[in-house]
Order: C-alpha cells, then sequence, then structure tokens
C-alpha cells in the first residue's frame, strides 16, 4: 500500500461514519435547522469522497452549488418563515415506521449484494486516464460534445421548475 | 326521437315491419338456397374487409347455407311475430320506443351471429345479443313487480308474494352468467387462432381434424362454457329464471326462443370440433341430460308461471344439447327441436303474456283458475302448445323430441343413460306442463274480487295463433314420420353431414311409445292431482317437506348466493377496508374531512397517505431488485 | 476506450447538430416558449387566443413529424433515436395534447364566470408534451431521466394548477411519490452506468451480450429501473397514486396524464426493456409478468367498488397499464408485442380521453360548486343523462363499450393484438389472466352505462345551470368518439403503421 492509498484510507475512515451520522440525523432530527445544517456537513462529507474519487471538479460543484448556495437558501427560508420545530405529523398507520426500517433494511441488502457481486472483487480502476489534461476541462469536453444533447434538454428542465414555481407561488393569496 | 309523440306511437309499427321485411327477405334467399343442388347450398358473402395483416384476415364475412338460413328463418319469423305482439303489450309503457329499438338491435345482433363466417364476427352477434339480453331485462328497472312466495300458503298468515324491484339484480346476474361464458368463447377464439392461423369457419373447420386431442378438446369445452352461459346449461342456467322480470315478449323472444338457443347453434356450426373431441361431447351429453332432468323437477314446484315456463326452457335446452352431442344421428334431431320448441315455447310464453295482461299482471298461478271461458283464443292456443311440448303424437315436439331421443338410444353407450333420463325428464315435462294449464285454465275460479280477466286485443292473439297452428304442424310438415330424419335432415346434410347408419322402424315405433305412455302417465297423474279428485293446496300443506326442496330450487340458488355474495362481499370489503385506504364511498368525503382540517391549519397536507402509498413503492421496489439479484 | 479518455484528445471535436431530427421536439420548445412570453407581455390575452398559439406550436410539429416519417436514425451520439417507436408516439401524442388543450380551453368555465386555471397552463401543457416525445425518442438514459423530469415537473404544476384544494392536494401527492419514484429510477440508471460503462441504450445493448460479465449489478439497475417506469405507467404495487390525483385534478389534466403519460412511458419501456435490455429478457420477464398480474387484477377488482367515476378511471388506467404489460413482456421476444403495445396505446388515448371529456361535459351541469372539494364526478350525477343529455350519453356508451373491449370499437382490436402476441410469446397462461380480467372489468364499464341509460334522473332537471357554450369540448368529444368507432372499424392502416414500429433502434 503507498503513502497515498494510505492517506485515502485516513480520509476515508474519518468521512464514512461521520457522512452515515449525519444523513441520520438529518433524518431524525425533529427540528428543521438542525435538519438542513445536517445536510450541509453530510454534503461536505460527499465533496471529501469525490475529491477521493479524483472528480475535482464535482466535489467543488457540491460544495458551491449544494452545501453553499442551494442549502443557505433553504435555510434563508426556513428561518424567514418562522419553522421552528413544530411540525410534527401524526402518524397514520400503525406499524409505518417499522415496516419503512424493515424494507429500507431490505433494499440495502439487496443492492448491497448486487454490488458485492459484481464490484468488490473487480480490479480497482482510476480516474487518471480520463483526467488527462485536467478533470474541469475534461468534463468540459464531453459536456459538449458527447452529452450536448442531455445538457441542452437539462436547460428546457430548468424553464419548466422555473414556470412552476411561478405559477404555484402567484396562486398564494 | 325525432318526430315526436307521432313518431312514438308508430315505434311499435316501423319495428315490426322492418323485422317482418327482413323476414321476407330471408325467405327469398332461402327459396333462392333451395334452388341449388345440396352440395352447393353454401354461399359465402365476401363483406367488408375489416382489416388484413400478415396471414391474419379479419373481414364482415357472411355466411349463407343451409343451417345459418335455417337459423335465420326462425329468428326473423318468430321476432315478427313477437314484434306485432308487443305493440298490443307494451301499449302504456312510457318508454316503448326504447323497448322496440332495443329489440330491433337484438334482431340485428342475433342475425349477425348465425349468418357469420368467422369467429369474430359471431363473437360480435354474440357479445350483442348478451348487451340486449341485459338492457332488456333490467328494462323495467324501477317497476316493482310480482314475486310469488316460492313456498306459497304453507305457513299461515304469511303473504302470497310481495312486490319488490328485481329487474336490476336479475339484469346482473344475467350479465355476471354470459361473462363467465364468454371467457369460455374468448380463450377458445384465442387457442383456435394459436392452433390453425386462422378465424375463419372453413379454414379452421378445415383443420379441425389434424388437431391434437388434447388442443381440440380444451377449445370444445371452453366453447361449450360459452354454451353454457348464454344457453342456460348447468351450472350457468340460474340466470334465466331470473330473467324472466324483463317485459314477456322479451321473454319469450330472447329467453325462449332465439338467443338461448345460440348455444345449441354454436355446437352444431362447430361440430367438427367437438367431433375431433370425444371427450367434448360426452361432457355435452352429460351436461345436457343433468341439466334435462334438474331444471324439469324444479319447474314442477314453481308457483309462477313466467318461472315455470323458464325452468321448462331450461330443461328444453338440455334435450337440444343431448341432439347435438350425439354427432352426425343428433344434429339435425338437436336442430329441429331447437325449431319447434322456438314456436311452441314462443307460443307458452306469449300465452302467458296474455293470461298476465288479462289478469292486472299477475303471475301468481295460485290466483287464476277457470280462465278457459274468459279467454278462450288464449286457452285454445295454449294448448296446442302443451300438446306440443308434452309430445301429443303429431304434434310438432312429439317429432322433435322423439328423435332426440331416438338418436341418442342409436348411439349406444352413454347415449343410452341420456335416452333414460330423456324419457324420464319427457314424463315430469308431461306432469309440470299439464299442472301449469290445468291450474291456469281448468278447475274453479281463484281469482281475487274485482278483478275481471278478459281476453287481449287481436294484435296479441293473432300471433298466438299463428304460433299455435306452427306448434301443431311444424313437426310434420319439417320431417316424415318415417323416422328417417326425412327432408329436414337432407336439408342439413351439407353442413352438418350424414349418419352413417339409419335406426330401424320398429325401434322407433318402440322408444316414440314408451316416451309418450310416460308423458300421458305425467299428464293424467297432473290431472288427478291438480283438477279432480285430489285437493293439491291439502296435499301441498300435508307434505311441505317434501315439497320445499322442489320450490327452494332444491336449493342451488341458495348455494350459488351463499358463495358470491357472501364471499365476494367479504372480498369487497376487504379490499376496501384495506388495499384502497380511501374507501368506496369515503373517497369524497374522505377528501372533505382531511381538506377541512388542513384547510385550518393552513398547510399541512394529507401527508399519512403519501407515506403509506411511499411505503408501497418501496416495497415493491424491494421485491424487484431482491428478486432480481438473489435468484438462484 | 472510456468515454472520458475519449474526450481528452486534442482538439474539441465540435458537435454535428442533426436539426431535422427534432425537428417535432424543437418546434415544441419554440411554441411553449413563446407562449410564455404571450402570457408574460400580454396577461389579457383570452384563453382562445392562447389555446389556438397552442393548437399551431402542436400543428407545427405534427407537420414535421409527417416530415420526418421515413427518417432512421441515431443522432446527437446516441442521444435520441429515430424509429418506429418514435414517429408513432410523437404522432399519438401529438394528437392526444391538441385534444387536451381542447378540454383546458374549455376548462371549468361558464356563463359570466372566470375561469380558475391560470393561462401558464397552455405552456406548461407544451412543455409537458415535449417531456413526452423526448422521453419516447431517447436512446440514452440521461436524456430519459431528463425527459421524464421535465413531463414531471410540468404535471406537478398543471395538477395543482386550480384552487380547489382536492387540486392542491393531488399535485403535493404526485409530486412527493413522483420524486421518491425518480429517485429509484436515478440509481437504477447509476447501477446500469456502473455495470456497463455508458448509458447509452446501444452500448448497453451491447453489454447485456457480454457472457462472461457478471450480470447481477446490471439486473439491480434493470430492477430499479423497472420501479420508476412502473411508477410512471401506475402499476401495481406502485399506483397507489392515481386514484388520488386523478380524483383531486382537474378533468382536463387528468386525461391528459392518463392518456399522454402513459403512452410516452410505455414507449421509453419498450424502448428500454425490450430493446436495449432484450438480452436479459429471461430475467425481466418474471418481474413484469407479475406486474402485470397484480396490475390487471388489483385494478379491475378495485374498479368494481368505486362510486366516482374519475376515480373509476384511474383505476380503470390501472388495469389497462395491465393489459399493456402483457405487450411489454411479450415484446422482447415477439416483434409483434411491440407494435400491438404501441396499438394499444393509441386506441387507449383516444378511448380514455374521450371518457373524460364526457367527465367534463356533466361536472359542468351542476351547479358551480365554491365551496367544493373536487370536480363533480360522482356516478350519482350520471343517473339518467341518457334523457337529459342524449349526446353525451351516446358518447359515453362509445368510450365505455371501447374500454370494455367489445367490437368492433377500437379497443377490442387493442385488447386482441395484445392478447395475441402474448400467446404468441409462450405467455398463455398470463392472457389468461388478462381475459378474466377484462372480463371483471366489462361489470364496472357496463354499470356506468346502466346508470346512465336506467335510472331516473335525481333531482330537479331545471335546476341544472346552463353549461355555457362549449365549442371546444364539444369538438374534442366529437373527435374522440369518431376516431373510437373508426380505428374500431378500420384498424388495418394503423396497426400496419405500428407494425413498422417494431424495430427498435436502442
Amino acid at each position: 500500500m503507498t503513502s497515498s492509498e494510505q492517506a485515502e484510507l485516513i480520509v476515508f475512515i474519518i468521512l464514512a461514519p461521520l457522512a452515515v451520522v449525519t444523513a441520520l440525523g438529518m433524518v431524525l432530527t425533529r427540528n428543521a435547522v438542525y435538519s438542513a445544517l445536517l445536510l450541509v456537513v453530510n454534503f461536505f462529507c460527499l465533496a471529501g469522497f469525490y475529491v477521493l474519487l479524483e472528480a475535482q471538479f464535482v466535489a467543488a460543484v457540491q460544495v458551491i452549488v449544494y452545501a453553499g448556495a442551494i442549502m443557505v437558501l433553504f435555510l434563508f427560508v426556513l428561518m424567514l418563515l418562522g419553522i421552528g420545530n413544530e411540525v410534527v405529523v401524526k402518524e397514520q398507520m400503525r406499524g409505518q415506521r417499522p415496516a419503512a426500517v424493515l424494507l429500507a433494511l431490505g433494499l440495502l441488502v439487496a443492492i448491497v449484494g448486487a454490488l458485492a457481486a459484481g464490484v468488490f472483487d473487480a480490479e480497482p480502476a482510476s480516474l487518471a486516464a480520463a483526467n488527462e489534461g485536467g478533470n474541469v476541462e475534461a468534463i468540459g469536453r464531453i459536456l459538449f460534445t458527447r452529452y450536448t444533447f442531455a445538457f441542452e434538454t437539462a436547460g428546457i428542465l430548468l424553464v419548466v421548475a422555473a414556470v412552476g414555481a411561478l405559477v404555484l407561488g402567484k396562486r398564494q393569496p | 326521437m325525432l318526430f315526436g309523440q307521432r313518431l312514438r306511437a308508430l315505434a311499435g309499427w316501423i319495428a315490426t315491419l322492418a323485422v317482418a321485411a327482413a323476414f321476407v327477405v330471408a325467405l327469398a334467399a332461402f327459396f333462392e338456397l333451395l334452388s341449388h343442388p345440396g352440395e352447393e347450398r353454401t354461399q359465402i358473402l365476401r363483406g367488408y374487409e375489416w382489416f388484413t395483416s400478415g396471414d391474419l384476415r379479419v373481414a364482415f364475412d357472411l355466411r349463407w347455407d343451409p343451417l345459418s338460413a335455417l337459423m335465420a328463418l326462425v329468428v326473423t319469423g318468430v321476432s315478427s311475430l313477437i314484434h306485432l305482439y308487443s305493440i298490443g303489450y307494451m301499449e302504456h309503457d312510457e318508454r316503448r320506443e326504447t323497448f322496440f329499438s332495443w329489440l330491433n338491435l337484438f334482431v340485428a345482433s342475433m342475425l349477425v351471429l348465425v349468418l357469420a363466417q368467422n369467429f369474430l364476427v359471431m363473437f360480435l352477434g354474440w357479445e350483442g345479443v348478451g348487451l340486449c339480453s341485459y338492457l332488456l331485462v333490467g328494462f323495467w328497472f324501477n317497476r316493482r313487480l310480482l314475486v310469488v312466495n316460492p313456498l306459497g300458503r304453507l305457513v299461515e298468515g304469511e303473504p302470497d308474494d310481495t312486490r319488490e324491484v328485481w329487474a336490476p339484480p336479475a339484469a346482473k346476474k344475467a350479465f355476471l352468467a354470459n361473462r363467465i361464458g364468454d371467457v369460455g368463447f374468448l380463450l377458445a377464439m384465442f387457442l383456435i387462432f394459436a392452433t390453425t392461423g386462422s378465424l375463419d369457419f372453413d379454414v379452421v373447420f378445415g383443420e379441425a381434424g389434424a388437431l391434437a386431442a388434447g388442443t381440440a378438446t380444451a377449445i370444445a369445452l371452453l366453447l361449450f362454457l360459452a354454451c353454457t352461459g348464454k344457453s342456460a346449461q348447468f351450472p350457468l342456467y340460474v340466470w334465466l329464471p331470473d330473467a324472466m322480470a324483463g317485459p314477456t315478449p322479451v321473454s319469450a323472444l330472447i329467453h325462449a326462443a332465439t338467443m338461448v338457443t345460440a348455444g345449441v347453434f354454436l355446437v352444431a356450426r362447430t361440430h367438427t370440433i367437438f367431433e375431433a373431441s370425444g371427450t367434448a361431447q360426452t361432457v355435452v351429453l352429460l351436461v345436457g341430460a343433468g341439466t334435462a332432468l334438474l331444471a324439469a323437477l324444479i319447474a314442477i314446484g314453481q308457483d309462477d308461471i313466467k318461472k315455470i315456463l323458464a325452468y321448462s326452457t331450461v330443461s328444453q335446452l338440455g334435450y337440444m344439447f343431448i341432439g347435438v352431442a350425439l354427432g352426425p344421428i343428433g344434429y339435425a334431431a338437436g336442430m329441429l327441436h331447437l325449431v319447434t320448441h322456438a314456436f311452441f315455447k314462443a307460443q307458452l310464453f306469449l300465452g302467458a303474456g296474455s293470461v298476465m295482461h288479462g289478469n292486472d299482471d299477475d303471475t301468481d298461478i295460485k290466483h287464476f283458475g277457470g280462465l278457459r271461458s274468459a279467454m278462450p283464443i288464449t286457452f285454445w292456443t295454449t294448448m296446442a302448445a302443451w300438446a306440443a311440448i308434452v309430445g301429443v303424437p303429431f304434434t310438432s315436439g312429439f317429432y322433435s323430441k322423439d328423435q332426440v331421443l331416438a338418436a341418442a338410444f342409436e348411439h349406444g353407450g352413454i347415449g343410452l343413460l341420456a335416452w333414460a333420463i330423456g324419457v324420464f325428464t319427457a314424463g315430469l315435462t308431461a306432469f309440470y306442463m299439464s299442472r301449469y294449464v290445468f291450474l291456469t285454465f281448468f278447475g274453479e275460479r281463484r281469482w281475487p274480487e274485482g278483478r275481471h280477466p278478459h281476453e287481449s286485443p287481436p294484435v296479441m292473439t293473432v300471433p298466438l295463433i299463428v304460433l299455435a297452428v306452427l306448434a301443431l304442424v311444424a313437426g310434420f310438415a319439417l320431417t316424415t314420420f318415417t323416422g328417417e330424419g326425412g327432408r329436414f335432415q337432407a336439408f342439413l346434410e351439407p353442413v352438418l353431414g350424414a349418419p352413417e347408419e339409419h335406426e330401424s322402424l320398429a325401434a322407433a315405433a318402440g322408444l316414440s311409445a314408451a316416451a309418450t305412455g310416460l308423458a300421458a302417465v305425467g299428464a293424467i297423474v297432473a290431472w288427478l292431482l291438480y283438477v279432480r279428485p285430489f285437493d293439491w293446496l291439502a296435499l301441498r300443506r300435508r307434505w311441505a317437506g317434501a315439497w320445499r326442496p322442489l320450490a327452494e330450487k332444491l336449493y342451488v340458488d341458495q348455494v350459488y348466493e351463499f358463495f358470491t355474495v357472501n364471499l365476494g362481499g367479504a372480498l369487497a370489503a376487504f379490499l376496501a377496508r384495506n388495499v384502497d385506504q380511501r374507501g368506496i364511498d369515503g373517497a369524497v368525503n374522505g377528501v372533505a374531512e382531511l381538506v377541512g382540517s388542513s384547510a385550518r391549519s393552513g398547510r399541512r397536507l394529507q401527508s399519512g397517505l403519501v407515506r403509506s402509498y411511499a411505503l408501497g413503492v418501496l416495497g415493491g421496489a424491494v421485491l424487484i431488485v431482491a428478486f432480481l439479484v438473489f435468484r438462484p | 476506450m472510456h468515454p472520458l479518455a475519449q474526450a481528452t484528445t486534442q482538439p474539441l471535436p465540435l458537435p454535428e447538430v442533426d436539426w431535422r431530427a427534432i425537428a417535432p421536439e424543437l418546434a415544441l420548445a419554440v411554441a411553449g416558449v413563446v407562449l410564455l412570453l404571450v402570457v408574460a407581455f400580454w396577461p389579457r390575452a383570452g384563453r382562445g387566443v392562447l389555446a389556438g398559439l397552442t393548437l399551431a406550436g402542436l400543428a407545427a410539429a405534427a407537420a414535421l413529424t409527417v416530415w420526418n416519417w421515413d427518417l432512421e436514425r441515431v443522432a446527437f451520439e446516441g442521444a435520441v433515436s429515430l424509429d418506429g417507436i418514435t414517429r408513432y408516439a410523437r404522432a399519438v401524442l401529438l394528437a392526444v395534447g391538441a385534444l387536451a388543450t381542447l378540454m383546458v380551453a374549455q376548462g371549468d368555465s361558464r356563463e359570466g364566470e372566470p375561469d380558475d386555471s391560470p393561462p401558464e397552463v397552455f405552456p406548461l401543457l407544451l412543455f409537458a408534451l415535449l417531456g413526452m416525445v423526448l422521453l419516447a425518442a431517447a436512446s440514452d438514459l440521461l436524456v430519459v431521466f431528463i425527459a421524464l423530469e421535465i413531463l414531471s415537473l410540468s404535471l406537478y404544476v398543471m395538477a395543482g394548477e386550480t384552487r380547489r384544494l382536492a387540486a392542491q392536494e393531488a399535485a403535493m401527492k404526485y409530486f412527493l411519490l413522483g420524486a421518491f419514484s425518480s429517485a429509484f429510477l436515478l440509481y437504477g440508471i447509476a447501477l446500469c452506468y456502473g455495470a456497463t460503462g455508458s448509458t447509452n441504450l446501444l452500448e448497453i445493448a451491447d453489454a447485456t451480450g457480454d457472457p462472461t460479465a457478471d450480470g447481477t449489478l446490471l439486473l439491480a439497475g434493470v430492477g430499479l429501473l423497472a420501479v420508476g417506469f412502473l411508477f410512471k405507467v401506475s402499476a401495481v404495487p406502485f399506483h397507489m397514486w392515481t386514484p388520488d390525483v386523478y380524483q383531486g385534478t382537474p378533468t382536463p389534466v387528468a386525461a391528459f396524464m392518463a392518456a399522454a403519460t402513459k403512452v410516452a412511458g410505455f414507449a421509453v419501456f419498450l424502448r428500454v426493456f425490450a430493446g436495449a435490455l432484450g438480452g436479459l429478457v429471461v430475467s425481466w420477464r418474471p418481474v413484469i409478468a407479475g406486474a402485470a398480474v397484480l396490475t390487471m387484477l388489483v385494478g379491475a377488482a378495485l374498479a368494481v367498488v368505486q362510486t366516482d367515476l374519475k376515480r373509476m378511471l384511474a383505476y380503470s388506467s390501472i388495469s389497462h397499464a395491465g393489459y399493456l404489460l402483457v405487450g411489454v413482456a411479450a415484446a422482447a421476444t415477439v416483434p409483434a408485442g411491440v407494435s400491438a403495445s404501441m396499438f394499444y396505446l393509441l386506441t387507449y388515448a383516444f378511448m380514455v380521453m374521450g371518457a373524460f371529456m364526457v367527465v367534463q361535459y356533466v361536472s359542468r351541469l351542476g351547479p358551480p360548486d365554491d365551496d367544493a372539494i373536487g370536480e363533480r364526478s360522482s356516478l350519482e350525477d350520471y343517473r339518467g343523462l341518457a334523457r337529459r343529455h342524449p349526446w353525451a350519453a351516446g358518447l359515453l356508451a362509445v368510450f365505455m363499450l371501447a374500454l370494455t373491449g367489445i367490437p368492433p370499437l377500437s379497443g377490442f382490436w387493442a385488447k386482441y393484438y395484445v392478447f395475441l402476441a402474448g400467446i404468441e410469446a409462450g405467455l398463455t397462461w398470463l392472457v389468461v389472466v388478462a381475459v378474466i380480467s377484462s372480463v371483471i372489468s366489462a361489470f364496472f364499464y357496463l354499470r356506468v352505462l346502466v346508470v346512465a341509460y336506467l335510472q331516473e334522473p335525481v333531482g330537479d332537471p331545471g335546476a341544472e345551470t346552463a353549461p355555457g357554450r362549449t365549442p371546444a369540448l364539444g369538438v374534442a368529444l366529437g373527435l374522440a368518439g369518431l376516431l373510437t368507432v373508426a380505428i374500431g372499424l378500420a384498424p388495418e392502416a394503423l396497426i400496419a403503421a405500428a407494425r413498422s414500429a417494431e424495430r427498435i433502434l436502442g
């Protein structure tokens, strides 16, 4: 194991539990603001993972766009509207919560099973070849060649989202 | 409807003329057909092409051959008479123009059914007649109809009868039974297409002989399932007696003379498929014989004139199925019985309608008696039809029933069992039909004070007379008394094939004597019980325990009801409670409630249901992924 | 070579833009943007003007579709495929869009009463259609996802377009559950990428042919893709939102969802499963077949117990999804499965739109309900309809009988073809279940007719408010009825067109 691999392992061992704990905390806490803040921490952990995976651009976007812009906007809204911790929706059906936990575990087992069969014994690959000439440049190239169509259609998606927000927002008295 | 009242008054005549015109055309085409030699009597009218793609060609082809010509003549002829009769019978009904338009639609669908040249067109007609039957049974959807107490005056103080709205449930029952049958037809059609690659009769029948035995049996049994629904055979016969909630002309036309015989026609039409499967033929034979006996037994215990006739129809249809199940020796006999039955049973129903018309829509046999003098034409014509169904020698029913039984005897083996059941049932038939006419037209008057039974108008009695004459002479006209099938059989031979051998004259005469003798015994016993010297009401009270099962229709309906109503209801309730959480009627109210609360609290929406829906999505996802990943 | 590595080789090869291939989509996008501008800068434009512009956009797209009819190619480096499915789905979707435009134009308006729905519903309708035609044409999983999100977002907003609380609730439910299912789809795409190294359907198809690769990871991805698609076409057990949403949303939107979403959803279903993943058919067929059985039976059984027509139609649409799944299950091995399903979608779209149009017509007869939760669609409102509105009742009869599958109406042929394809694919048991389900379904369709034809109207017929003139709705109703009857009488040409859709380009 080379020293860089060791460093990677150490970072991962620190980040992984943190990511899981913050994700759980975000779902379980009843305070919306805590929840949002825990999500921000979670996003930072994810950004760390991206760096470990040599996807620096995605990591940067993760921090700037998600943790920076979107979550801050979200927190603003929460605080402006004064939504505290009173949102407690009554359970409608008995057994809903345990059933949800069980099913989620089931899905976890199934997907981990699939990953175990296909991934864990595969030879680890590196992005070194893809990142030749810089990660950002590579993404830029592929976005404007191979994925042009998807990229452009995403624009329409944004237009629709904006119009939708407008329509729904305008209707409130 | 555009011309308003004037046209409404004329609707009946227009409809009648239309059908009569169809009859005339059919007659002309029939004589044209006769002008050809026997082998060339199959004409196929290549009609409008529905579509062709690849090797599948579906066209609106019609077939004019002796079998379809015979059915077309019966359908249009009897329909014309019944339409005419309906003008009088439905005179005071405010929706008579609707009635006549549905009746005409029925005739059109029935003609499509019998003239079809491929299974798809036939299915179109098959569905069409079912739909019309459904609509017409439910025609008096809000009228309170007389319900005769099945047990009669067994318990003192219990009312004889009540009036209830029973057309909608009856229509529902008819619909359900027919839909079960339709599953059979559809599946048979798919199976036929999958094995022969075509739905055209000529192609399919040409390949029927080459079918694997199992496939042929499957197709034949599926087709027969369709027959048991449409032609009211065990186990699906229960809808027909209830269908009597429809107007009486409907009962006569659809539920006696034409639609219910579609099953018999189907077996005759597809006889090559049935011939390819001995098993299927045996099943048809046994179901036919069993139904004949069961329905005759139940008919004995009924007090409602229309229900007696309904069970009688079920029983007679059983005879027809015996005939067509026997192979070439029986086809002509079964079809002959179909024709004669169309005449005499139509007359009996119309006669019953006439009795009801003259007696304030009463259907309870206990309230009649001695109507002989008040309604002479109805009486005499009904007696003619009675003679036919009982099998008085030289009437039409005598010939046809005789030929069915003779064919069964000749067939041997399992046919002998059908023959024995048939002869015994003939005795029962004589008994219950005699009971019916004796209690209605003979004996003392039992109708309530203030009722003035009267004869019906000519527009109703003319069809009665025509049908009565046909009931008497049709058998003689259509066949000869050689017992060799005669002209009728020869006419159908190009379609249905010739029997290999003919029974001897001596045996035929002996067989006729057995059935006729037993019928005479049945009629005489009925006379002794219901006219003189016995007091039938006293006897019924004394033997209540023995009478009850007959009056209760041998409890078949109750058993069905248990399974459908109780289990079905429980299932529906379960679904409503546990699967569709909004519930049945709660759907709208539920929204109201939860929106009421969400409106108050401002923005909180019903999230509980969303959670459980999401749970369903998650559950489905886990199932699918786990199945795909951990599959061996 | 890895796509990223490929991309880094100098110099930047500028992509070829195949304008013609996506001309109908461009027309829809342009029309949508134009309408947005009109709404923004001319607030007083009437609904008639907006509907006219929308129809003009649709007509342009339709003309371009016809222009492109014989085009068969893969464009934009595999992002979209032009093949039979694409053009057939385009044609059906544009027709459905036109009918929906007419319904929306009619809206809930009565004499002298403003309509509640905002003018933005017209551009949203166009964007939703754009998403749908893109979905049908997409041959890259990324494009599939984006197209699906375009149509979903538009529909979420359209579902909640009016102030009615039921509509709000429906929109919220649809949004929450739709987002949930999108997550599954996205994860599925990720796993497929992980297993095959590509999101392109053609490349995935090649990868499934490799026998040495371990397929488990791909299969997990396939399962999650199935979840996403099954949710969109409302198959059991992913169907629970359907009745609530159809009942709550304004009727035109419900009709559009029921017809158009199914067309687009099944088009992509066929392309991905029967096309790209055809090699894995042995693995996924039990999943689809199982879902088909559940969907057909649960849909039919629950429709029987409904007393609200919109809700009943929702369950009916669920059971129809089940029949279509029979076609999908057959499609991978039997090409006729593809054409049968496409033809089914065509007929179903018009039947179900027609049924909803009658609902819209009848809901406008009652008194305007200010406090009402949703729209009037209880079966009670249909009592004696034949007496009061014979034309509406007659059309209702046509649509109900067609949905039942009674010959000679279009629905019969649709079922017939799908069932035949099922038998051809060796799925006879599945077809038996389908026949049984269609028999159960006859019960609730015909019950509507019994209510309309055989029951007395309740209340005083004079109390009915004048529904106002209904030219748009009348035209739409006439068209839908005509198509349903005409396709039934002469299905040949359309089936032949569907047969040309059997070849999937990936």
